[in-house]
């Protein structure tokens, strides 16, 4: 037996694959997430209200999901509403976190295998290739810091936002902020349209290097998102069979009945299948499900995606391109709420904290998120998070196996397989210190 | 060009994001490392070394011990790597138990016994606390700007009214109740600690409305002392502006949430390391 050790960059947290060869066959190929720093036992004991400023902390790139799924989760332990002004508020930091997200991964993870590079902030030798790269990598910033402008106006803090909090958010937003806000999102929209059309015609040439889009299987998706594409605030979870149909829906307090999660030995993260079945999240799962945006760029370009690529899409390089979809819907989604009133209501309304269970949903960047309290006497005594890249772990190992099988043979392993790692798993881009916390 | 290097321990990455968000390293410096954004494998030789996160794993331990040896200057970058952040929490004797039942799973990098600032094992030039720092305060130490100097503390940024005649009569949980625009958070009955921890984060948290848990730690008043000192100024705050009894407020004080705070000091972690020199931090 032979064993490849790949370590993985270019994506958030620390992680290898592990691929396990005799005599040109693969015996098994697995995704390895390397850290574990326990939340689910040591905020055991936290008090309830407490959370919404601490799970920010699993993450730094999701922290959003986690802030509004642990306030989902209160307020559903309580049964309090927020009023709709605070939900706009909410939407807003979301899509900050989705503008972030989204030109991170498109931009700075997954444009280099695009164009050869190891990075974008790597210096080029030749000053025209120096002056390219440096103008790709100036939007790229450009575009990403938008986001997390528009996380620091909706959430207050740039990474870890702390203003949604039971029943609401603690402040509006000026007429002055907005307007200021919606000239910088202006500004920013035909830069990611331009970085995003790059983008596009960099991955079709490597789909055209390449030969194949890498594992095009059908598979089931899974999404927390309602009928039109701006809604990730449902309060279900939709399941797409591998021919297309929505199939399933449930609560994600009866998640149980749907997901199952095995640990493994060989990671800190587990795996989670739907009835047993593999499912995919995130992306392509999103653009697969959802409807048209009604605006006019978003709309053009899941028109050009549905129509290059059929409906559902199965081949996972198309979870980069759906990316490009959403970080376009998310500027233009944004621009359409700013331009509403966001501080002529009440942002909160009165609660009274219960004990019992509580469960926050929120379609994150990655996928669905579920979070559960379980809280007695104010204080939180069972915690369980229920973490996207954790739905992706097997969608993910079927996939290195389908490269791994095409570039291991009996008489040489083929060198381009270290790349070939690197896409497949950079196309789910996973999140590990969500994946194990 | 300068080159800098980014080695990211057990944490959760919002301090390299806080980096991205500094775009003028760019122009002015040659990143080197930092696995987030760059394929490499190797650290070279760099002129400062950025270190994010806890040493929580046995691999921790072993890459920064290595990869310090090619910095001429090391920072300790964001709360998890001054003190071991919130994943400090876990270090209480009920928690570690759980981390033990994971120690046959041969084949992933084994849990150390606690979660350790990266000081406890490597010399450390500067220390850039926050949960993260904001990219200023990255700029300010990239750039070594002698003359750069945070705000004092967080309430001196925060600029709120604090009303004599407002005196709540006890404490409001963290989220419960409307939030006054103008008026100190204290005045209002939260737990805000804005008063104690250093500046320079402009008052993300309390503008807004959020009560400050003291993610850039102590301020100069406070770092080279032992946490008790804390304790007792925060009381005289309270006792000052408040009639809110000290038993509730000595209660809240040693809540999971103050732990971004209360763990950079060198006593309260139990890690049993020296205080900070307050010229090393940022």
């Amino acid at each position: 037996m032979t064993t490849l050790t790949f370590p993985l960059s270019r994506i958030e947290g620390h992680a290898q694959v592990v691929i396990e060869t005799r005599d040109g066959e693969v015996h098994s190929a697995h995704f390895k997430a390397m850290e574990l720093r326990g939340f689910e036992y040591f905020l055991q004991g936290t008090p309830a209200e407490e959370m919404p400023v601490i799970v920010p902390r699993i993450c730094g790139v999701c922290s959003t999901a986690h802030h509004l799924a642990a306030v989902g989760a209160l307020e559903d332990a309580y049964q309090v509403t927020p009023p709709p002004l605070a939900t706009k508020i909410r939407e807003l930091m979301y899509l900050g976190q989705l503008i972030q997200n989204q030109a991170t991964s498109l931009f700075v993870f997954t444009l280099p295998d695009r164009l050869g590079l190891t990075s974008i902030f790597e210096h080029a030798a030749d000053a025209h290739s120096e002056e390219v790269r440096a103008k790709i990598a100036g939007r790229a910033l450009g575009v990403r810091r938008a986001g997390t402008d528009l996380i620091t106006l909706a959430g207050g803090q740039f990474i870890h936002p702390i203003k949604a909090v039971v029943g609401g958010v603690t402040s509006g937003i000026t007429p002055e902020a907005a307007a200021e806000m919606r000239t910088q999102l202006e500004g920013v929209l035909p830069l990611a349209c331009e970085l995003y059309d790059h983008y596009w015609e960099a991955s079709l040439a490597m789909g055209e290097r390449l030969g194949t889009w890498g594992d095009d299987s059908p598979a089931y998706y899974v999404a927390a998102i309602g009928g039109r594409r701006d809604n990730y605030y449902s309060d279900v979870i939709r399941v797409m069979s591998p021919d297309g149909v929505i199939c399933d829906s449930f609560h994600p307090r009866d998640f149980r009945h749907y997901l199952t999660f095995e640990d493994t030995d060989y990671s800190y993260a587990g795996r989670t299948s739907y009835k047993g079945e593999l499912i995919r999240a995130n992306s392509l799962a999103r653009v697969n499900m959802g409807e048209p945006a009604g605006t006019v760029y978003t709309d053009h370009y899941l028109r050009r995606f549905r129509e290059t690529f059929g409906r559902p899409a199965h081949a996972i390089m198309l979870f980069d391109l759906a990316r490009g979809v959403e970080l376009v819907y998310s500027l233009e989604r944004a621009l359409a709420i700013l331009e509403e009133p966001l501080d002529n209501e009440d942002t909160d309304v009165p609660y009274t904290p219960r004990d019992g269970d509580g469960y926050g949903l929120v379609e994150a960047p990655r996928g669905p998120l579920i979070h559960h309290y379980h809280i007695e006497k104010g204080l939180i005594t069972q915690v369980e998070f229920i973490i996207p890249t954790v739905h992706n772990v097997r969608a993910i190992e079927r996939a290195l196996r389908v490269a791994a099988e095409r570039y291991i043979n009996a008489d040489r392993v083929d060198m381009e397989l270290e790349r070939a790692v690197g896409r497949v798993v950079r196309a789910f881009d996973p999140c590990i210190a969500c994946a194990t916390h | 060009m300068k080159r800098f290097a980014v080695l990211q321990l057990s944490g959760c990455s919002g301090c390299e994001m806080a980096l991205l968000n500094a775009e003028e390293w760019m122009d002015d410096f040659d990143l080197g490392y930092m696995t987030l954004v760059m394929s490499a494998y190797h650290v070279p030789e760099v002129e400062v070394l950025l270190v994010t996160g806890g040493v929580r794993t046995e691999e921790d331990l072993y890459r920064l011990r290595r990869v310090v040896r090619r910095a001429e200057e090391v920072v300790a970058v964001g709360t998890c790597a001054i003190s071991g952040g919130i994943a400090n929490l876990g270090n209480r004797p009920e928690v570690r138990e759980v981390f033990l039942t994971h120690e046959k799973r041969i084949h992933l990098p084994h849990l150390l016994p606690k979660c350790r600032p990266i000081d406890t094992v490597v010399t450390v030039d500067c220390y850039l606390p926050g949960c993260p720092p904001t990219p200023e305060l990255y700029m300010a130490v990239l750039r070594k700007e002698s003359d750069f100097k945070a705000a004092t503390s967080v309430c001196q940024e925060c600029g709120r009214n604090k009303p004599k005649d407002m005196r709540p009569t006890q404490l409001l949980g963290f989220q419960q109740g409307e939030v006054l625009p103008d008026v100190c958070l204290v005045n209002q009955g939260y737990l805000c600690i804005g008063a104690s921890t250093r500046g320079g984060c402009r008052a993300l948290c309390t503008i807004p409305g959020y009560p400050c848990v003291g993610c850039r730690g102590p301020s100069n008043a406070f770092i080279e002392k032992e946490s008790e000192a804390w304790f007792t100024s925060i009381h005289r705050v309270f006792e000052h502006m408040t009639d809110i009894p000290p038993e509730e407020i000595e209660a809240a004080l040693r809540s999971p949430q103050l732990s971004l705070f209360l763990f950079q000091f060198a006593d309260y972690a139990g890690g049993g390391q020296a205080p900070r020199h307050k010229d090393q931090v940022v």
